[in-house]
């Protein structure tokens, strides 16, 4: 799986930009994108803040309080986006690629009768067997929480900074924290 | 960029007869020479008149208006008043804005459809008037619209007029497709009834619609056109391009003709019935000498001989009796003798219809072009493009008629639909709903459905015979109800409440339906009745609430996507897209909250490969579009979908500059900033993107699309700098291009047109040939040239 994390500013400016794969399952933590899909990262990305902005004003799913974390809330064919939301409203935005046997799309296809219902046109996706990437599964939500938090402890002690303003734009640009970014990303994902 | 591009290649032959048809031989010499004959093309009057009409030919709009004075036979419908007049290939769209457009579009494509069958001295006599398909081909356009207002009871007796009302003309046999009957069952083991049947109409043209790598393909030409067109011969595509771009930005010509020609000549299948015929015209000459016994044979031929249509088909539709007058030779006295003949043998359905006999050329005093059809299938017009482009003459190949027989056969349809088509079908949905639907909706038809589906041994209903074990009138092999089968009429009398627009009993019906082919498993059954019902349901104009929509209409949609596509039970994409496409339309017309279903259900167009190259490009912009749509509340625009729609704008470039369709590309980046440019600040008229990347990214498609463009119209950009600098002043990093047409400002545009050939600084520009990818394009156009 690879993963691409972009802080967003209130005013919809990237502050900050970290791609990297998974530690989990013997990855080694570097990104695998493609050269089209790192292309396309940043507009997904992007364009997933129309989502965001809904879910964050519209009625919540918890009652009465509303959650920084909004979970999976978005999908582009094979990207999953999951958002944290802080105080100041800057945006966490986290994507993810599982890789494509995760998808049931690799060529091995699991289980029997993959090869017959090949990808002609007009045919359905089959749902794939049990093991499909599931962006709500309990387990995927909390490493992904998880991370969102660590992230937010770090981010805070930046935004500290009497001399960097999240709303003008300001990019960060300290190396700790993209190695506590990294850290986090090592840890839980 | 995206996997999904290359579903289907464009054809490789397609080029080559695009320059075959455009290549002026004068113009061949060598490829220094094809520079330097440009300005010299524009100016000579004559030459353009040749090459505006090979242009219009291969533009394949048959009325194009550009050539004669006389397009505009018909008044301009309802549905698309300039579509007629303009030159273009494609029909324009409505003033933008949310428009009622594709609603209509739908409306009018699911229309009764009306057999013709004439004897061979009819068929003889219009062909002398010059017109190859015979009576067909006479009636067709006609048909499309029916003059005048037509007004349609409903089932609870409320009358209602519709100005835009019309019938499918289709030949006896049209609709049947054998690959497509039997594929119908490819999987369901034997039961091949009719395919032997349905092979005998292999051989005729094909004036069936359904097929969708037809549709692509007829669209890809109308695209090629327009792309190598633009300048200045049609400048209907490029000012469309601007003037919906100001507020709309969504509804290209293209998505229309994509729809229509999807919608145009349904095929005649089992599971639904608006392509079998409602009525039947049987026409016969009054140069029949026994004209009596004529019609009785025709009548005959078509009942149950050769002519007759499968056994799934009701044969006892109404038959409609028709002689045709030769008002030049004929005896008036001797056929209105025949005609009250007719008339007592035969009832009411007759009509006398006197046409004259002559062949009408353009120049005579009331000669009238004939109105093409709007509604032919994808087929019939690349063979008609094909036909023209292989053609010399530059004379229009339309036939014309005489003003007169205008008028006879517009009354004539108009008969013909307000007295007998829509008054028989009125009477149907009347009886079947007393006698059919009325009984299985009463308590003894819940009855009946419940021991149905309860039988003692109902296990036996999965087992391998359900045809006969159970007691369903489901034919499971062969795959269709008989048509006197409760089921089927039951659908029939939907259809036709859908046809004569009468939503509520047609939802309602399906929705019974729906239920009863779940229990009898007729898959493909249940398919249609599910899309039919969210389409009557959207089609109500009555509000829905948020519920019902997301409860039933999305459940719907999905389910028949769902069995259309069913891969393990023969697939029938084509309905699948019908369904999506048609459902997709109408919810964007529901307003912002069901932009987001709509978008959706586009977007799973795309992701079940439903489309070839084309429709990707298309429905990519649709999503686009349809998140376009949605607006926020309050000063903030919450709830919007701007980046979204901006995103999938970007993406439609993306994939229309994979097309080489530069025109297009275009259009789609400047959608995309405008909606970027929304809310961002902008700094002297460029829009700042927060990315790098995305700035990068949108430059490059920029500079890349502008190369395309450059390519395509062989370095000519005389006309269009206007267009260009509005291209150029919101993409400031791509200096090397956009600066050479910044250079060519008006002044200099003007000695283009005097005719002295100026020096064309082909510089700057060469190294966008030079790219290996375009190698091809750049090939093309040297001959093009």
């Amino acid at each position: 799986m690879s993963y691409a994390f972009t802080i967003f500013s209130p005013t919809d400016t990237p502050l900050f930009t970290h791609e990297f794969g998974t530690s989990r399952s013997g990855g080694d933590g570097t990104p695998r994108f493609t050269t089209a899909e790192r292309t396309l990262t940043p507009f997904i990305q992007h364009s997933t803040l129309d989502i965001v902005e809904e879910v964050q004003w519209g009625p919540s799913s918890t009652s009465g309080s509303a959650p920084m974390y909004l979970k999976h809330i978005d999908k582009y064919q094979n990207n999953f986006l999951s958002c944290w939301v802080t105080g100041a409203n800057v945006r966490f935005v986290l994507l993810t690629r599982p890789r494509d046997e995760v998808l049931g799309l690799g060529a091995g296809g699991a289980g029997g009768g993959g090869g017959v219902r090949g990808s002609l046109a007009g045919g359905r996706a089959t749902a794939a067997a049990g093991n499909v990437y599931n962006p709500t599964s309990p387990a995927t939500e909390e490493a992904v929480k998880n991370f969102f938090v660590d992230v937010y402890e770090v981010w805070l002690k930046t935004v500290m900074n009497p001399f960097f303003h999240a709303g003008k734009g300001d990019v960060v640009k300290s190396p700790v924290f993209r190695a506590r970014v990294a850290a986090a990303a090592k840890k839980y994902l | 960029m995206t996997p999904l591009q290359d579903a289907t290649p464009k054809p490789p032959k397609y080029p080559a007869d695009l320059q075959a048809s455009m290549i002026l031989p004068k113009q061949r010499a060598s490829p220094a020479s094809s520079l330097a004959s440009l300005p010299y093309r524009r100016s000579n009057a004559s030459l353009h008149k040749l090459f505006e009409s090979t242009a219009s030919l291969s533009g394949s709009r048959p009325s194009s208006g550009t050539a004669t004075p006389t397009a505009s036979a018909v008044p301009g419908s309802v549905f698309s008043p300039g579509s007629r007049q303009n030159g273009t290939g494609t029909p324009a769209p409505l003033p933008p804005g949310l428009s009622d457009e594709y609603r209509t579009l739908i409306q009018r494509a699911f229309v009764p459809h009306v057999a013709v069958l004439a004897d061979a001295e009819t068929e003889e006599l219009i062909r002398g008037k010059g017109l190859e398909g015979g009576l067909l081909q006479l009636l067709r356009p006609f048909g499309e619209s029916v003059s005048g207002k037509i007004t349609i009871r409903d089932s609870v007796g409320a009358g209602k007029s519709y100005e835009d009302f019309g019938v499918r003309f289709i030949g006896v046999n049209d609709g049947l497709v054998p690959g497509r009957s039997s594929d119908l069952r490819a999987d369901a083991a034997g039961g091949q009834g009719e395919s032997g049947r349905a092979s005998s109409s292999s051989t005729r043209p094909r004036r069936t619609g359904g097929d969708v790598a037809q549709v692509e393909e007829l669209v890809n030409r109308h695209l090629q056109y327009s792309e190598f067109n633009t300048q200045g011969m049609v400048p209907d595509y490029l000012n469309q391009g601007i003037q919906t771009a100001q507020s709309d930005s969504t509804s290209s010509p293209f998505y229309t003709l994509y729809l229509r020609r999807l919608l145009s000549s349904l095929p005649v299948v089992p599971h639904e019935t608006f392509a079998h015929p409602v009525a039947g015209i049987i026409a016969i000459s009054s140069r029949n000498p026994n004209p009596i016994e004529e019609l009785r044979r025709l009548y005959n031929r078509q009942h149950d001989g050769d002519l007759r249509l499968p056994q799934w088909v009701e044969n006892d539709y109404l038959r409609y009796y028709v002689l045709i007058h030769d008002e030049d030779t004929g005896d008036i006295a001797k056929s209105n003798q025949t005609f009250d003949t007719m008339k007592r043998h035969f009832g009411l359905h007759c009509h006398l219809l006197r046409l004259k006999s002559q062949q009408c050329i353009p120049s005579d005093d009331d000669s009238v072009r004939l109105p093409t059809c709007e509604w032919m299938s994808a087929a019939e017009e690349l063979s008609e493009i094909q036909r023209r482009e292989t053609t010399d003459d530059i004379t229009d190949p339309d036939p014309y008629l005489p003003d007169s027989d205008m008028t006879a056969i517009r009354t004539f349809v108009r008969e013909l639909v307000a007295q007998s088509v829509v008054p028989n079908m009125e009477r149907a949905v009347s009886t079947w709903n007393e006698q059919v639907l009325a009984r299985r909706r009463g308590l003894s038809g819940r009855f009946m459905s419940l021991s149905k589906r309860w039988t003692p041994f109902g296990s036996s209903r999965n087992s391998s015979s359900p045809a006969i074990s159970s007691n369903s009138n489901y034919d499971s092999l062969q795959g269709f109800y008989r048509p006197d089968a409760p089921e089927a009429l039951m659908r029939k009398l939907a259809d036709y409440c859908f046809m004569l627009r009468d939503w509520k009993l047609a939802l309602s019906t399906y929705d019974i339906l729906r239920t009863d082919f779940n229990n009898d498993k007729a898959w493909r059954h249940y398919a249609g009745a599910a899309e039919m019902a969210a389409m009557s349901a959207l089609m109500a104009t009555g509000s829905l609430s948020s519920k019902t929509r997301t409860e039933n209409i999305d459940a719907w949609i999905e389910a028949a996507s769902y069995s259309y596509t069913d891969r393990s039970r023969s697939a029938a994409p084509y309905y699948a897209l019908r369904t999506l496409a048609i459902g997709l339309e109408l919810l964007r017309l529901r307003g912002s909250l069901a932009a987001d279903d709509a978008a959706r259900w586009a977007s799973r167009i795309l992701e079940t490969g439903l489309v070839g190259a084309v429709g990707t490009a298309l429905f990519t912009e649709r999503v686009s579009a349809c998140y376009a749509i949605r607006t926020g509340l309050g000063t903030l625009k919450l709830g919007s979908r701007r980046r979204k729609a901006a995103f999938w704008a970007v993406m439609a470039a993306e994939s229309w500059w994979r097309l080489d369709k530069a025109v297009q590309a275009e259009k789609c980046v400047d959608a995309a900033m405008r909606l970027y440019g929304t809310n961002t600040e902008t700094e002297g008229g460029a829009v700042r993107l927060p990315f790098p990347q995305m700035q990068h990214f949108i430059d490059d498609l920029r500079q890349q699309i502008l190369g395309l463009r450059l390519t395509n119209k062989g370095f000519d950009d005389g006309d269009d700098d206007d267009d260009d600098d509005a291209g150029a002043e919101q993409s400031l990093e791509v200096e090397e291009a956009t600066e050479t047409l910044d250079a060519s400002p008006r002044a200099h545009r003007k000695s283009l047109i005097g005719g002295a050939v100026p020096a064309m600084d082909v510089g700057p520009r060469s190294p966008v040939k030079e790219r290996s990818s375009r190698d091809d394009v750049g090939r093309r156009t040297d001959q093009f040239e």
